[in-house]
């Protein structure tokens, strides 16, 4: 009996949602939507040096993000040499490709990096529940048909988590924020071998 | 530029290549997108050893190595180490190449290029259009710009979409030894 108990409880426990797993409980809000605001600038050239980890290959180059217009952003990655990668559009959350060196025009990377860039990037979402443990908050946001759960820590977003069955996909992390710039950025697969960060250009 | 002066280009130019054994210089690169605000600008060192080592050391923003070295692409970004056999990779191959020759400046080679010639602000400038269609598709044209003594001062690569990087060289210091360990990872 006590064996059927707790299991029942583990399964209780398993089956429940991300930020409860977490040891977050679910909190009152007034807020109805969250902001990402670390790319919400059309004035400003969002510039990164990135460091891409992929199985066992380093990879570097420069990310370039731009908002170019309310529902737009342009995404160059060029060697530091100055040679273009890849090139994106995201206008109204439809994915356009520009340009890719023909090396990396794989439908498979594409769609991971269509995903990362729409999370990365999207600026503002309905909140459908908020959690806190009483430190943070969280509030859970579905983008492009994804769960998301945005982070905060006071009012600053601390971390986006891509989540697929209640389990954490892709965690983006953000730290060093200063004048709504996250200076260091950390992009954090889970069921891949793949991490990317990145450092502001000063 | 008439086809004279275009003639008296190339033959300073090849001239010097061959004088040069080894180069240091300073470089200033900038970035353009069209659609940004700024370019994007990094600062470094080149270090050049005919006939074809070449390390592009950046400085500013951030810590970057690039070495060019028997068919060998050796990269230190920030402390982390790679390296990349060329030999494999024609574009890159193709590439290295072009770095190598667009730093001496010779690289009339019209088997490889449409080359025009032109005088811009009393300066001497060429354009190189690559003729295999699979390098264009990467590089549009190299625009070098030299001095009257048939020194590279400035490199532009264009690419197809228009969006360009510009180099330009300055504090340039001619065969200079420079110990090996220099173009060593």
């Amino acid at each position: 009996m006590r064996f059927l108990i707790s299991s029942l409880i583990l399964l209780l426990v398993g089956c429940g949602s991300y930020p409860t797993k977490m040891g977050f409980t679910e909190a009152d809000s007034i807020a109805l939507t969250v902001t990402n605001p670390y790319f919400s600038d059309t004035n400003t050239d969002y510039v990164y040096k990135a460091k891409i980890k992929v199985f066992n290959n380093d990879l570097g180059g420069i990310l370039i993000i731009k908002k170019t217009a309310p529902a737009a952003h342009r995404i160059v990655f060029t060697t530091e040499l100055g040679n273009t990668i890849f090139d994106f559009s995201i206008i109204d959350n439809e994915f356009k490709v520009n340009r890719v060196l023909k090396e990396m025009d794989r439908k498979i990377l594409l769609n991971i990096l269509e995903k990362d860039f729409k999370s990365l990037l999207h600026e503002q979402a309905e909140i459908t529940k908020n959690y806190t443990n009483g430190h943070s908050t969280i509030s859970a946001a579905t983008i492009y048909g994804k769960p998301h759960f945005y982070t905060f820590k006071e009012t600053q977003l601390e971390r986006i988590t891509r989540v697929g069955g209640q389990k954490e996909k892709v965690v983006f992390l953000f730290s060093e924020i200063s004048n709504n710039i996250a200076k260091h950025i950390q992009i954090n697969h889970k069921n891949l071998r793949l991490q990317i960060e990145l450092k502001a250009f000063e | 530029m008439n086809a004279n002066e275009a003639a008296t280009l190339r033959a300073t130019v090849k001239e010097k290549a061959a004088a040069t054994k080894t180069i240091t210089s300073d470089f200033i690169q900038y970035k353009h997108l069209d659609f940004l605000s700024d370019d994007i600008k990094s600062t470094g060192k080149l270090a050049f050893m005919a006939p074809e080592k070449v390390k592009w050391e950046y400085t500013t923003p951030f810590a970057y190595s690039v070495i060019f070295k028997n068919e060998k692409l050796f990269v230190n970004d920030d402390g982390n180490k790679s390296a990349m056999d060329l030999s494999s990779n024609k574009l890159f191959k193709q590439l290295n190449r072009l770095i190598t020759a667009s730093i001496s400046g010779d690289m009339f080679l019209s088997e490889e290029f449409d080359i025009s010639y032109f005088k811009v602000d009393g300066k001497n400038r060429v354009h190189f259009i690559p003729k295999d269609s699979q390098f264009a598709t990467f590089i549009k044209a190299f625009h070098i710009t030299f001095s009257k003594s048939g020194e590279v001062t400035q490199v532009k690569m264009i690419e197809p979409s228009d969006d360009y990087t510009k180099i330009t060289f300055s504090n340039r210091i001619e065969n200079q030894a420079i110990p090996d360990a220099v173009f060593n990872q």
